[in-house]
């Protein structure tokens, strides 16, 4: 019983990476859009990208570490 | 499933490698663990690649010498247009830390390796100890000015007792969002990792033509592999400028 709920629960833990998905796509669709309006800023552009897509990455990761805990710590 | 037996968290496991117990002063244990042992070697990687680097002092540099002067040059740059030109006084620390974490998550890639990183005490202890001390820092330039830093410039005054509460807490959480935010992308990376191999080991190992079947899925992993390599540089990298922002955060107070 409580095995098949950890596994349900972890299950509908990893329903929020989903907001991760459409952060990283957000920060690096806006980077493509940014960059074909300067190209000269392109160097810049791309090391804020990296921190935009740490920071998004890491939201979503946090939830993804809720579901480990929850599959496999009791 | 073949993982139910062993569970794909069973390598972030701490093991005694060598230890020593005496039942003196109470029990003593002394021991190296695989965790030491690959701190050891972080250490050890940054220390000799910077004396390969130093390339017997010659003029002429080594390749190794310009991948150094390259990344010593990123790392500057990154700590003065977060900080500004007058506080290189926290380069050396922010510029040890990139080497200790990039070493660190790079000894994981390694197969078989141990990375470091992936033990939540690592990585929260690193960033618990910078936020105490970008805290302790930033009371002892502004004493009791330092609080001014949670109300926000420009707010309504009617709002601030509401606003004041969240930015405590976001400061904060600052503290556990660095370190989790390091482990979390090393933990899943690996994790994600050993499922696949656990799925493609025994794909390899079942005939002459499963085997060559698997060369398919086999690429994925490979390329897996790859974007793990990148996510240790961008974590190291990440963990820098995030560390440098706050320092200008505590120096500024704005």
């Amino acid at each position: 019983m409580l095995a098949s709920a950890k596994i349900i629960g972890s299950g509908l833990a990893t329903i929020g990476l989903a907001g991760a998905g459409v952060g990283i796509g957000l920060v690096f669709g806006n980077l493509i859009t940014a960059t074909s309006r300067n190209p000269a800023l392109r160097g810049q552009l791309f090391a804020y990208a990296i921190l935009g897509f740490a920071l998004a990455e890491a939201t979503g990761l946090f939830c993804l570490m809720m579901a480990f805990l929850l599959l496999f710590g009791v | 499933m073949s993982f139910l037996l062993h569970s794909p968290l069973e390598q972030f496991e701490v093991s005694s490698l060598v230890n020593l117990q005496l039942p003196v002063l109470g029990y003593t244990n002394i021991s190296l663990t695989n965790l030491g042992l690959y701190t050891i070697i972080a250490v050890y990687l940054s220390l000799a690649f910077h004396f390969v680097a130093s390339n017997n002092k010659s003029v002429i540099p080594s390749r190794w010498s310009i991948s150094l002067e390259s990344s010593f040059a990123s790392v500057h740059s990154l700590v003065k247009a977060q900080i500004g030109a007058a506080n290189e006084v926290y380069l050396p620390f922010i510029y040890s830390l990139f080497f200790f974490i990039l070493f660190a998550n790079l000894s994981g890639n390694v197969p078989y390796g141990f990375t470091v990183t992936t033990s939540i005490i690592v990585a929260l202890g690193l960033s618990v100890t910078i936020f105490l001390g970008v805290t302790i820092l930033s009371l002892s330039l502004h004493k009791l000015h330092f609080f001014s830093f949670f109300v926000p410039t420009g707010a309504p005054t009617a709002l601030i007792p509401l606003l004041v509460p969240i930015e405590i807490i976001s400061y904060l959480a600052r503290a556990v969002s660095l370190g989790v935010r390091l482990f979390a992308n090393m933990v899943a990376g690996h994790t994600l990792l050993k499922i696949l191999s656990g799925f493609l080991a025994p794909m390899f190992t079942s005939g002459i033509i499963a085997a060559v079947v698997t060369l398919l899925p086999f690429t994925i992993f490979v390329a897996l592999i790859g974007l793990e390599i990148a996510v240790s540089f961008i974590q190291a990298y990440v963990f820098c400028i995030l560390t440098a922002s706050y320092l200008k955060d505590a120096i500024d107070l704005h």
